[in-house]
């Protein structure tokens, strides 16, 4: 658990992955790009002594990811986020089959979500049901960007889309991160658009809509979204290395996510392995609104918001009731691994 | 066309003229964020090299700013043609034999569904708000009430709006006509910028149009004052957010092992 200034923290990482994008696993040079891509973002926004080498991030193995999420890492959970590209990837990227791998075996440490891609039809709901089953998930990843066949994409607001959600909502899938980045290919269509989050929050307000990357390039367009919707949230992937290479740019934007969806619908996410945790949690609590930005949007950046960000906002909706959770976390076997067990323990008095 | 002897263009003037093409996701000059590689000048002939921060930067952005530094040069009197060279990027074939060919977005990109003058459209409404807002600004600063700025017009504002001349310092303030008795002096830029921004959209045209508008393109309610300037405020943090992630990918293009080991 992260300490801040004497205080405990408990961190919940919204937004991490387990990849395989090995040069084996390269089936159309699309995944070669896409590596590529997520490797420019990761020295882009990680301090040069921390960076990886490509080779090291193309495939990492689990004994690297407990110990950067859990060994030095300050985070106490991660959900992991799927992510298939079955068109770049043989056996996908990021799969959840992958993911649960790791999950099965540390079950107090992950929560693993599924996905869907509504232009699989009927076995795609066989699918998600499928995941409801083994991996009793939650919450779902959509990649909307995602390539299937001729089609470069799809929608949140389709006829299609809507079903699948229909589905979600009859499992007890409640939650719905949907990735919203910048385009690769010349799709115009999805280039700015998140107004397909609006019409699904809409019709489905039992659903909790998380929209990742709180829609970088589009942060006014998502802000004013979720100013009218009272289930968007924002995931703040690519958005939290800002907190490192430019505070004052991260103060303007918690600023602005402060003030249209305010402190209970922000969640922190690393986006693992595009980012490590141990710095990024420790440049994000270490943020601070400057005087001027605290005037200009009557916000704050305190412990008790970032408390709400780092982990209980995504303790909410995941059902995860903290004090409960320490007392397990206390003796599993990422704390006898990594000699956490006493973060977990009860405080002790001061007499 | 007859042609009178000229002067050949120079350098700097190019430079001046390319200032006014703006990346449209960051409503920023190519020349001030450093894309523009290099220029060559070859009588009333002109060729501009320019470099976006990553490979796979959006084709439809990178193909409106080709085309406003050939139409910003063309529109020159000293220059009959202008060729644009975008280099390293994912479709720098395309894009380049589209612009100097001067064909249609559309029959270039045929997987591309949605018209390339909408996303302009799109891109160019949020720098007017964003402009919108630091103009405001602006005027608040200068003491004037909401209720004053939402009734000014387009003819209270005496700016002079072209961007490529320069302007000595006593220009530097712009007069704003709050009412019969009163008139203030404001910092001129960002109110020029709005201006040039708005009159270029459309949004304001005739100098009795309500100088602001909300993100719609309506005159402002009163009552929405406040709302419509968050927006604006909120449109330029997004601007600004993705100039650092532009700025970010830049630099590890150019210094990471991705641009080297290709």
């Amino acid at each position: 658990m992260y300490q801040h200034e004497g205080e405990d923290v408990f961190v919940i990482d919204g937004h991490v992955h387990w990849w395989d994008a090995s040069k084996e696993n390269i089936k159309h040079e699309g995944g070669e790009q896409f590596i590529r891509c997520f490797y420019d973002y990761h020295t882009g926004f990680t301090p040069d002594e921390r960076e990886w080498s490509l080779e090291e991030y193309r495939k990492y193995d689990a004994d690297r990811m407990l110990q950067d999420m859990f060994g030095s890492g300050h985070t106490d959970m991660g959900i992991f986020q799927p992510t298939y590209l079955n068109e770049f990837y043989k056996e996908g990227f990021n799969t959840i089959d992958r993911c649960a791998e790791l999950g099965d075996e540390h079950p107090s440490r992950f929560v693993v979500n599924g996905r869907f891609d509504p232009r699989e039809g009927e076995a795609g709901l066989r699918e998600l049901e499928r995941q409801k089953e083994e991996y009793d998930v939650k919450g779902v990843k959509l990649y909307t960007a995602e390539w299937r066949g001729d089609s470069k994409g799809w929608r949140l607001d389709s006829d299609e889309a809507f079903e699948y959600l229909e589905k979600c909502a009859d499992l007890g899938i409640r939650n719905i991160h949907a990735h919203k980045g910048p385009t690769i290919r010349p799709l115009n269509r999805d280039a700015f658009d998140v107004a397909d989050v609006d019409a699904a929050a809409t019709s489905f307000p039992e659903l909790n809509f998380i929209v990742e990357h709180v829609g970088l390039p589009r942060l006014d367009d998502f802000c004013w979204i979720a100013a009218q919707e009272p289930n968007v949230y924002g995931g703040l992937a690519v958005a939290a290395p800002f907190a490192e290479t430019r505070p004052r740019k991260f103060g303007e934007i918690m600023g602005e996510l402060l003030y249209w969806l305010g402190e209970d619908r922000i969640l922190y996410g690393s986006d693992y392995a595009l980012w490590e945790p141990e710095w990024l949690v420790e440049a994000m609590m270490e943020a601070e609104l400057t005087p001027e930005q605290r005037e200009e949007y009557g916000v704050e950046l305190d412990l008790e918001t970032k408390r709400k960000i780092m982990g209980e906002n995504a303790a909410r909706l995941y059902d995860i009731d903290i004090e409960r959770q320490k007392e397990i976390l206390q003796d599993d076997g990422i704390s006898e691994r990594f000699d956490l067990a006493d973060q977990y323990g009860e405080e002790a008095t001061a007499d | 066309m007859s042609r009178h002897q000229r002067q050949p263009i120079d350098a700097g003037t190019v430079r001046d003229r390319l200032r006014r093409v703006t990346d449209p996701e960051l409503d920023r000059s190519i020349v001030e964020l450093d894309y523009v590689d290099e220029l060559r000048i070859d009588d009333e002939s002109v060729e501009v090299e320019f470099t976006l921060p990553t490979a796979w930067c959006s084709p439809a952005f990178a193909w409106m700013m080709a085309v406003d530094a050939r139409d910003v040069l063309e529109t020159h009197p000293a220059v009959s043609e202008a060729t644009i060279r975008l280099h390293d990027h994912m479709h720098e074939a395309e894009i380049n034999e589209g612009v100097n060919d001067r064909l249609a977005f559309e029959d270039v990109f045929d997987e591309a569904d949605g018209d390339v003058e909408e996303t302009r459209r799109t891109l160019d409404e949020k720098a007017r708000l964003a402009r919108q807002y630091r103009a405001v600004d602006a005027l608040l600063e200068a003491g004037l009430k909401p209720e004053q700025i939402v009734r000014l017009t387009l003819e209270d504002v005496d700016v002079e709006t072209d961007s490529g001349t320069s302007r000595d310092e006593d220009e530097d303030r712009a007069v704003v006509r709050v009412d019969d008795a009163l008139s203030i002096c404001v910092e001129a830029e960002p109110i020029r910028r709005y201006v040039e921004k708005a009159t270029a959209l459309d949004v304001v045209s005739a100098s009795t149009d309500a100088l602001f508008a909300t993100p719609a393109g309506d005159p402002i309610p009163a009552d929405e004052f406040e709302t419509v300037h968050k927006r604006g405020r909120l449109a330029g943090t997004n601007m600004s957010g993705q100039g650092h992630v532009c700025e970010n990918l830049g630099e590890a293009r150019i210094g990471g092992p991705s641009a080297a080991d290709d």
